[in-house]
């Protein structure tokens, strides 16, 4: 009779134990579900192209002081020099690459593990050689900026891995 | 045999009042033992309550910073218009933010409690803090003049007008919009 009762006491104990183990599980999901900040936002990406495409360069013609990388990026494909004489596709492969070393540091120990930028025309010709740096990872935010200028149509393709 | 009798009864009488005061006592510690239980599991969910409260009011700070700099540079109090030619997205207008500046007690609580906004040069990249004096060969425009700690950033067009040989012409920066927040976590700590 004695052990029958220290039995049910025991079935019991454990009944509460694995409830409160649910209980602690189901509050343990929950606190994990919260949100994190990510790493690079979509919105980070998209507002970049749209910065550097405002960027004065250093490339002057007859008609504006200094371009911007959006007009320079048509000054290229249209195979035009600066005022200067320095090649426009020259300028804009050299400030791109700097403003992009300068926005997204990959070196050390950052959470930005690379990036890529490829500026191509309608048919798939590069304007500029591919500028990138670092490893391509599976988590990536990229954003793809078509252009259609008076001349020939281009595309912009921007992607961060981290 | 009668006495007998009367002793057994008390003597029984004496043990049943043991057992039922035993019995009383047993229940009043079990009474304390659930009372107290159930105070300390009160406590516990109010402090989880409450430390939830500050991660929460932080996170809809956070929310609001990230809302406030996906927007901020095109408010008429940053953006370009259309002083640099046609309209821009994501341009700022660098001698309109000089001069908010200036008046920036004007906007107390304007865009939340304890929100400070700094607009960082990244290329090209310097540490010169902007002052109406040295402007505009500096990299650094803070709004209220405080160190970010928190905060939540986006990529601008920071534009200005320049003199070259006496002609004026647009002048764009790629610079960094940072909007940091209240951290409700780190009040009273």
């Amino acid at each position: 009779m004695i052990k029958k009762k220290a039995q049910e006491e025991l079935i019991g104990f454990a009944l509460i134990i694995i409830l409160v183990a649910i209980i602690g599980l189901i509050f343990l999901g929950f606190s994990l579900k919260n949100s994190q900040k990510e790493i690079v936002e979509s919105y980070e990406v998209e507002s970049f192209i749209q910065a550097f495409l405002q960027y004065t360069t250093d490339c002057g013609n007859y008609r504006e002081n200094y371009l911007p990388i959006q007009k320079l990026i048509s000054a290229c494909v249209d195979d035009k020099t600066c005022l200067d004489e320095r090649d426009s596709c020259d300028v804009l492969s050299s400030t791109l690459t700097g403003i992009i070393e300068e926005s997204w540091k990959v070196d050390g120990d950052r959470p930005i593990q690379g990036y890529e930028l490829k500026i191509v025309l309608e048919d798939g010709t590069e304007v500029i050689p591919l500028i990138s740096k670092g490893n391509s990872t599976k988590n990536s935010k990229g954003v793809l900026q078509p252009f259609m200028p008076l001349g020939e149509n281009y595309e912009i393709y921007f992607t961060v891995y981290y | 045999m009668k006495r007998q009798k009367s002793k057994i009864l008390i003597c029984s009488s004496l043990t049943s009042q043991t057992k039922a005061q035993l019995k009383i006592q047993q229940m009043v510690f079990m009474l304390l033992a659930v009372t107290l239980f159930f105070v300390l599991v009160g406590m516990l969910v109010l402090a989880l309550r409450f430390a939830g409260i500050k991660e929460s009011a932080t996170e809809i700070e956070e929310k609001n910073a990230m809302l406030l700099v996906t927007r901020i540079a095109n408010s008429p109090e940053f953006s370009c218009g259309n002083a640099f030619g046609k309209s821009r997205t994501n341009c700022i207008d660098a001698d309109k933010v000089m001069m908010l500046k200036k008046n920036i007690d004007k906007y107390d609580n304007f865009w939340g409690r304890e929100t400070n906004i700094e607009i960082r040069k990244i290329y090209p990249k310097g540490n010169v803090v902007c002052t109406i004096r040295n402007y505009p060969d500096c990299n650094l425009i803070n709004l209220q003049s405080e160190e970010i700690h928190a905060e939540h950033s986006n990529f601008v067009s920071l534009c200005r007008k320049d003199l070259i040989n006496g002609e004026v012409y647009d002048k764009c920066e790629l610079a960094k919009i940072m909007v940091s927040y209240k951290d409700w976590r780190e009040v009273q700590k």
